[in-house]
């Protein structure tokens, strides 16, 4: 005795597989887990570690002339002639920290952690040591030939010039971290409580800007251009700034991190090498890259091995320079510190890995689109296979509708009838002239209204059916009463479906009637605009879809109905009499007794029914539905390999159609009726 | 006299083909009375009894239950039908539903029972027909003779005013229509209202409390049952000596039971009825 079970289980359930096909199926699962990653296209990272000859934390890096500099704890300072692939050992700049530097033209300052500022005037030139006789400093910029503007703790802002230290401290005495000049007049400084300062005049006298956000310390600024300021605070926000002079700071809405205004990582120093590209570095070995001003940012892979924190970068241009960290590490870049994958190699698609690695996605995409209108269509189908076959099966004639009136009502209906009849005829012929045939020979041609031409066959019906009507006798023996009014309509229908070609009916429903289209509006009317995903995108995001749907589910109902009906007299003509014996109605014995029987009967016939919908819906195509075989012709498109495009998405067809065999396999076992008839086994 | 269950009054039948096969029949059921109608073949039995339910729409006439006439158009053909039992030739039980869910499919769908309700009901009437063993069996691994008591619980269940009978026996094998007939017998006892167009005239001489003999779509004789030992009209005279020529001798009968083959005939549960040259 076979217990029923609910749902999906009556089609598949692990404990009624023999364990010949658990191995089967286990093994499989097995093998597709372990497949390797495609190689095509590794993800590796765009910075090198190269020697730095030092374990002292380096915090500063900055190009001089052709050469690149580094600066680190205890005077350390180390050099490189060759863009900073390899390194050279330079004497220490006294014992205090070398905290920060800066460059402008042939002119470099570097600022010691005890207040002094080492300085080289031209390139190749000696050091000269500047006393500022401060401490707290924490950034410094070079301004001119022999200037330089320091900032630190408590808003100190002290501009050296003409040999001389002003002191150009402000009334804003948060703690200043970083100052950045564009040429010798225009700069900025910022700090703590999101201070942003500006001068125009060199530095000998700063403005105060509006903080985006008064929380964050800013802690690393750059001024590209006067229209590209940018700078970065710990909690990881980025601040720019398009306005000439930097007057207005916006918070960037970073796109990849869900237009959150933090990139949820701490930095401490920003680079911006061009009009759109920014790099950033951050303690924890975070290196991020962004190409589009901070709108994207990705996080930059690190070589093996390095992870430190990053103080600063230097970049000769926006593809080649270094990046420096603690411990004395050097990372240098000759691909602007990109992810490898980025762009920089052209795939070999005669390579199947990177065929596949381009294609997967497309292919996947297809997929599910493909399988998306086979599951509607499959079940729009069968509702409507299954309501045409009953249709046609009915029984009811124009007798069995109108006995139950009297023969005056029927005529009198005939007479109304008539009148609308003869007065679609009289409109329908008026209409004629309008159609401007000139002879039988422009019966083709589309000219003026074809209206006129519907409305007289429509009105030659009614009269034709009205004349019955008034001649009708008691008994209702007329040829019209005979007539079974639905069975006739089934009829036109699936004559009409199974007689023209379904990539036709897929254009006229979808460019023609506009289907899609209008169920579309009808769906934005009532539930509003579909969006650009989640649920309501699903279901009428997309006209074609609906488009797809609904010629695929109409055709196949045309085919399904005449196998359900097939089905339908397969059953003895006494179920039906023995259903309605016990006082079912003739639908309530269809549902219950003749239906249940004869769908059990159709379903080898109706599964072939539904493999052949999968098959066509490769014709919505043509609607320019993205389904598999759109999807393979766009594959081709780029890669130009028909064999394997082609080859994958007939794979996918197969696995679609064989699962789909497979299921009504299983569901034509599990809904046997024992003991009826021949099935060769169980 | 007992209340009139079923009056059928002059019933014409005639198919699209030109038959005429019911010509004018009229008879009486009352309350707790079983009326057998017998006739041979083609002659309208089972046409009339079909009318009754209006599986078949009758050309002319009145059937009236319990004084309503039934067959008009405006009346409701499927409360009609649920007062009237059916139990047919070929069983006719709903090949995909167990025993018990074949029983309470009407009770549940045109009753509006609750399924443990129905269930309940059902179990007696299987009972009734003793097929309680075979509740969870479908209908396929039956044999004849339970399938057609099961066919009589599905009619008794909906607790009919009337059952009409049509040869509920002539597809059953001799062996299993012993088990068949003791239950409509039981039923006749319990004074169940029943019509039953059949074959066995032994069986309608014992249970039915009226005979009535059709030939060529007329009542040509009619009568309590004693008139099948004592017919009044040649033609009944005639029919009831075709059929004794037909009927097995008991003491032949019982060794083609047991299977001699002397008699070019064996019952094995798949041919016809046994015939003797």
């Amino acid at each position: 005795m076979r217990t029923a079970t609910p749902g999906i289980e009556r089609i598949f359930s692990w404990s009624s597989i023999d364990s010949k096909s658990r191995v089967v199926i286990l093994v499989s699962l097995l093998l597709i887990c372990t497949i390797p990653q495609s190689t095509g296209q590794e993800t590796i990272t765009g910075w090198g570690e190269v020697e730095s000859w030092t374990d002292n934390d380096l915090n500063a890096a900055v190009i001089h002339g052709t050469n690149v500099w580094v600066f680190g704890d205890f005077g350390t300072v180390r050099y490189s002639e060759d863009n900073g692939a390899t390194w050279h050992n330079h004497s220490a700049l006294g014992n205090a920290d070398l905290i920060a530097a800066d460059s402008l033209d042939d002119s470099m300052a570097v600022l010691s952690a005890d207040g002094i500022i080492h300085m080289m005037f031209g390139l190749d030139a000696d050091w000269e040591k500047i006393d500022s006789g401060q401490s707290g400093i924490n950034g410094i910029a070079v301004t001119g030939e022999q200037s330089v503007v320091i900032v630190g703790d408590k808003g100190a802002i002290w501009q050296y010039t003409d040999e001389t230290w002003w002191n150009r401290t402000t009334t804003f005495n948060e703690n200043l971290h970083d100052v950045a000049f564009n040429g010798d007049q225009d700069g900025l400084a910022v700090g703590d409580a999101g201070t942003i300062l500006a001068t125009n005049d060199g530095g000998a006298t700063w403005d105060y800007r509006a903080a985006p956000d008064a929380d964050s310390s800013i802690v690393s600024v750059s001024y590209f251009n006067p229209y590209r300021m940018f700078a970065v605070s710990d909690s990881g926000q980025i601040l720019y700034s398009t306005s000439p002079g930097g007057f207005e700071w916006q918070l960037r809405e970073i796109e990849s991190m869900d237009y959150e205004t933090t990139l949820a990582t701490t930095l401490s120093s920003i680079e911006v090498v061009s009009s759109s590209r920014i790099l950033f570095a951050g303690p924890d070995g975070y290196l991020g890259l962004s190409l589009d001003q901070g709108l994207n940012v990705e996080r930059n892979i690190l070589p093996a091995g390095v992870n430190t924190s990053f103080n600063d970068h230097a970049m000769f241009d926006y593809v080649v320079g270094i990046v420096v960290g603690d411990s004395g590490v050097i990372l240098f870049t000759d691909r602007a510190g990109e992810n490898e994958d980025i762009g920089f190699e052209i795939p070999d698609y005669n390579n199947f890995g990177e065929f596949v690695e381009y294609a997967d996605d497309m292919l996947l995409a297809g997929f599910i689109a493909t399988v998306k209108i086979v599951v509607f269509g499959i079940l729009l189908g069968f509702t409507i296979g299954v309501i045409l076959a009953m249709l046609k099966t009915a029984p009811t004639s124009f007798k069995n509708v109108l006995e139950r009136y009297s023969t005056n009502q029927i005529r009198g209906l005939g007479a109304y009838c008539s009148v609308i009849g003869l007065w679609l005829l009289y409109t329908g012929v008026s209409r004629f002239p309008e159609l401007q045939l000139e002879g039988l020979e422009y019966i083709f041609t589309p000219v003026g209204d074809p209206r006129g031409f519907a409305m007289f066959a429509l009105g030659l019906a009614i009269v034709a059916i009205s004349i019955q009507f008034i001649l009708a006798d008691k008994k209702l023996s007329g040829p019209l009463f005979k007539v079974r009014p639905l069975n006739s309509l089934a009829t036109v229908y699936t004559d009409f479906f199974r007689n023209t070609p379904l990539i036709v009916q897929f254009m006229f429903i979808h460019f023609g009637l506009r289907l899609g289209m209008r169920i579309q509006q009808l769906m934005e009317g009532t539930f509003g605009d579909p969006g650009i995903d989640g649920i309501d995108y699903f279901f009428y995001g997309d006209r074609t879809f609906l488009s797809a749907i609904f010629t695929l589910g109409l055709n196949s109902g045309a085919y399904q109905c005449e196998t359900i009906r097939g089905a339908i007299s397969a059953i003895p003509s006494g179920q039906m009499e023995a259903g309605r014996s016990i006082g079912l109605t003739y639908l309530g014995t269809m549902r219950l007794v003749i239906l249940p029987q004869a769908i059990r009967i159709c379903i080898p016939p109706i599964g072939n029914e539904m493999v052949n919908l999968v098959l066509n819906s490769s014709l919505a195509m043509v609607i320019g539905y993205s389904e598999l075989s759109r999807q393979g012709k766009l594959m081709i498109a780029t890669t130009f390999q028909i064999f394997s495009a082609w080859g994958l998405v007939m794979i996918s067809y197969f696995v679609v159609t064989w699962t789909l065999a497979l299921i009504l396999r299983r569901l034509e076992d599990t809904t046997r009726i024992p003991g009826l008839g021949i099935s060769g086994g169980s | 006299m007992p209340e009139i269950v079923l009056s059928i009054r002059d019933l014409h039948k005639m198919y699209a083909g030109g038959v005429h096969a019911v010509r004018g029949v009229s008879f009486d059921v009352h309350e707790g009375e079983s009326v057998a109608i017998i006739g041979s073949s083609g002659s309208g039995k089972s046409t009339v009894l079909r009318c009754i339910n209006r599986l078949i729409e009758p050309t002319d006439g009145v059937i009236e239950l319990r004084g309503e006439q039934i067959n008009t158009p405006s009346a409701d053909v499927n409360r009609v039908r649920s007062r009237i039992g059916m139990v047919f030739q070929s069983f006719e039980l709903f090949a995909h539903l167990k025993v018990v869910d074949n029983v309470t499919l009407g009770l549940r769908h045109v009753r509006g029972m609750s399924k443990d309700e129905a269930e309940k009901v059902a179990l007696e009437v299987l009972g009734r027909v003793d097929m309680l063993e075979r509740v969870d069996a479908y209908p396929g691994n039956l044999s004849g003779g339970q399938k057609q008591r099961v066919a009589i619980a599905r009619a008794l269940a909906m607790m009919p005013e009337v059952i009409l009978f049509d040869e509920p026996t002539s597809a059953l094998d001799p062996e299993l229509i012993g088990s068949v007939l003791q239950t409509i017998r039981g039923l006749a006892d319990e004074g169940m209202t029943m019509v039953i167009v059949t074959h066995e005239i032994n069986f309608a001489r014992d249970v039915a409390d009226r005979i009535v003999y059709l030939d060529h779509g007329q009542v040509a004789e009619e009568g309590p049952s004693s008139i099948i030992n004592d017919p009044k009209t040649e033609r009944l005279q005639k029919f009831l000596s075709s059929m004794h020529e037909d009927e097995v001798p008991e003491a032949i009968e019982k060794e083609l039971v047991d299977g001699n083959t002397g008699y070019g005939y064996v019952p094995d549960g798949k041919g016809a009825g046994p015939r003797v040259r």
